[in-house]
């Protein structure tokens, strides 16, 4: 400060000058700060000619057949969103300004626009989008169905938030599993995952993936998940269940950890060589039959050995078998999962002939997408002797035993039992008569008298 | 009467080691298969014993084998190959069995220390000790642990096929069991063959017991 004070005038005024000028930009930029911030959670000045009209509630498009296409886009809550800042020339790259409106474009329905629009997301979200293309919803979408999810189906493309869809009040399959949902909120995975010392728990997409969704093929792909997580089951398992690994393979986890579902086991058509589903195309019984279930029509034990017999002619080099799972009946019910305590453990509710789990058998085979074609088969097919060779593969001990094998059983132990006691009694009666008869001739020997 | 010694302890106590074990193993597979008829254990807990008295089954099976392959008593499992022979002596004995002896007539068959199964013991017991036995051991084995032997199971037809197989068996000796016992009631007195199997000596007849009249295959008659 001395040093300061005793420099010469010039210089003194060049120091206040600096000093004053450092004061003014902080100034400034103190100032600037909140409107920089601002800017962040505004559209970009792209989007502002585009809102000016769009942002009116109520502006709407009429489309051929009296539907109409809402286009009214809240700014605010585009502005909060995650495109906020790229745009809305950046996916509406179509729509020229000078010319627009009125739009030219020929629109056939709100559907047909969002179908077209999604190709939009792959220009920035081509993985994501690859992987949904994979899916179970795009194959939906190239069905023909009007209701599967395309990526603005879950992802509204103008009020997007990062991370919003990992929540579990905002997953977006709950517009359209809402079944699921509500089961899936009592569940110990939603539990666990509103316990912030468990939040890692799984939400929809920790089990079945957020875009490269695959139909639920007997337990192999959720199984994979639950195991992803539960690395260690199969070794508790072993501890106590006998045959752990084969209950693996055969029973679903919600079968066990689901404690309050139904279950039922399906047969799936398989192609043992190539370990694989086999699909529905050349498969007459499932092309011609795909009412058959509505119609009553079961098959039994005769018709399923037939079935097999048409889809393994002799020569054939592959061998279709069917693979037998026990699962649980509805979605819904498989997503009931409770805690561990819960499970069952007691073997006889399988093990046991007339177990629920066991009254219902579908026969499965792959349709086009993946997704499982049933059809109804017959309890009976589980215990007939005709189904020895058909369903070698499936079997519980006890529950889906061989009924005629319990009558040989009960004729052999009546025939050993039987043949000793009836052997016996008869060596028994015979010693009686021929000590008796041996008296007799002992005594005629000796005779009253002999003859002179 | 004499004593002759035909049954050696390592067989006396395969033999009871069996018998116990077969009762076991019966008892805990019904257990096992029949789970909501009968609750005398817990399905877990049949499992387990069938298990481990299966390990026990299995290693006497082998104490027995490695005993006459490795001892001159093999002689005793030598087959009748003159077939003509072979039937005469099992019709004799089958004659004796369904008919004489509820005349009193003696059995025709009379054991030696090298002789001591009649020809219709003989051939069921070759069949039970050298076919039933081990394909029961066999198919339990890979119903024990079905996922590491899958490759086995899926070639022979699948776990049902396997299990049928077992089952088929199981109830063979269900018959064969009570039987079993009773004919070893069928000696020269009710408790002369238990006796045998306990001690090992078997009461015969004294020109028996030296054999001077009986034919090489155990047969009274002129040698």
């Amino acid at each position: 400060m001395n040093s300061w004070m005793k420099a010469g005038g010039t210089t003194r005024r060049r120091r206040a000058a600096a000093v004053a000028t450092t004061l003014v930009s902080l100034a400034l930029l103190l100032a600037a700060a909140p409107a920089a911030r601002a800017a962040e959670n505004q559209p970009s000045a792209a989007s502002e000619p585009c809102l000016a009209c769009h942002g009116s509630e109520g502006l709407e498009k009429a489309l051929p057949g009296g539907e109409k296409l809402n286009l009214h886009i809240d700014g605010g809550v585009f502005a909060t969103s995650v495109h906020a800042s790229i745009g809305c020339p950046a996916c509406h790259a179509d729509i020229n300004l000078a010319s627009h409106p009125p739009s030219t474009k020929t629109i056939k329905s709100a559907r047909d626009y969002a179908i077209a629009a999604n190709n939009v997301c792959r220009g920035c979200h081509a993985d994501k989008f690859a992987q949904w293309e994979s899916s179970v919803h795009a194959a939906l979408v190239r069905d023909g169905n009007v209701r599967a999810p395309l990526c603005t189906g879950c992802h509204s493309p103008h009020a997007v938030i990062k991370g919003a869809a990992a929540t579990i009040e905002q997953t977006p399959c709950q517009r359209c599993h809402q079944d699921i949902y509500k089961v899936y909120i009592g569940s110990v995975h939603a539990l666990a995952r509103r316990n912030p010392d468990t939040s890692y728990a799984p939400l929809c997409s920790g089990c079945h993936g957020a875009h490269a969704i695959k139909p639920v093929v007997s337990s192999e792909g959720p199984k994979a998940a639950c195991l992803g997580c539960h690395s260690d089951a199969l070794d508790k398992h072993q501890v106590w269940l006998p045959n752990a690994a084969l209950h693996f393979d055969i029973v679903s986890c919600p079968a066990c950890h689901a404690p309050a579902a139904e279950r039922q086991v399906d047969l799936m058509i398989y192609d043992s060589r190539s370990q694989t589903q086999v699909t529905q195309e050349g498969v007459p019984q499932f092309e011609l039959r795909p009412g058959a279930a509505e119609a009553g029509d079961t098959l039994d034990a005769v018709a399923l050995w037939r079935l097999l017999t048409t889809l393994n002619p002799k020569g054939a080099q592959d061998k279709i078998t069917l693979r037998g799972r026990l699962e649980v009946r509805t979605g819904p019910q498989a997503h009931g999962l409770a805690d561990k305590s819960k499970a069952l453990r007691n073997c006889a509710t399988c093990h046991r002939q007339g177990s629920d789990a066991f009254q219902n058998v579908t026969i499965s085979i792959a349709g086009p997408d993946g997704r499982r074609i049933r059809q109804e088969a017959s309890p009976g097919v589980l215990t007939s002797v005709i189904s020895t060779n058909s369903i070698g593969g499936f079997y519980a001990i006890g529950a889906t035993r061989i009924g005629f094998l319990d009558i040989l059983a009960i004729l052999a132990l009546v025939g050993g039992v039987g043949a000793s006691i009836g052997h016996a009694t008869l060596r028994f009666l015979f010693k009686r008569y021929l000590l008796a008869n041996r008296q007799l001739l002992a005594s005629a020997a000796k005779g009253p008298g002999k003859t002179e | 009467m004499s004593r002759v010694y035909i049954h050696p302890l390592p067989v006396r106590i395969w033999h009871w080691t069996n018998a116990a074990g077969f009762v076991l193993m019966i008892l805990t597979g019904v257990q096992i298969r029949y789970v909501g008829l009968i609750s005398v254990t817990s399905f877990r807990t049949a499992v387990t014993l069938h298990n481990w008295i299966a390990c026990v089954l299995i290693a006497n099976f082998f104490l027995w084998l490695a005993f006459y392959l490795f001892t001159d008593k093999i002689k005793v499992w030598h087959p009748e190959l003159d077939v003509k022979k072979h039937f005469a002596g099992s019709f004799r004995q089958a004659y004796f069995y369904g008919y004489g002896i509820f005349k009193g007539e003696p059995n025709p068959f009379h054991v030696t220390p090298y002789r001591k199964f009649n020809p219709l013991q003989s051939m069921l017991y070759q069949i039970i000790m050298m076919l039933l036995v081990p394909i029961q051991i066999y198919t339990g084995i890979l119903l024990w642990n079905v996922k590491r032997f899958a490759g086995q199971v899926d070639f022979l037809g699948g776990v049902r096929v396997i299990d049928t197989v077992h089952v088929l068996i199981f109830i063979f000796f269900l018959f064969f069991i009570p039987f079993h016992a009773y004919l070893g009631t069928l000696g020269e007195t009710v408790t002369a063959h238990f006796k045998a199997m306990l001690t090992g000596y078997e009461d015969v007849e004294e020109h028996e017991a030296s054999g001077a009249e009986s034919t090489p295959d155990g047969h009274a008659g002129k040698a």
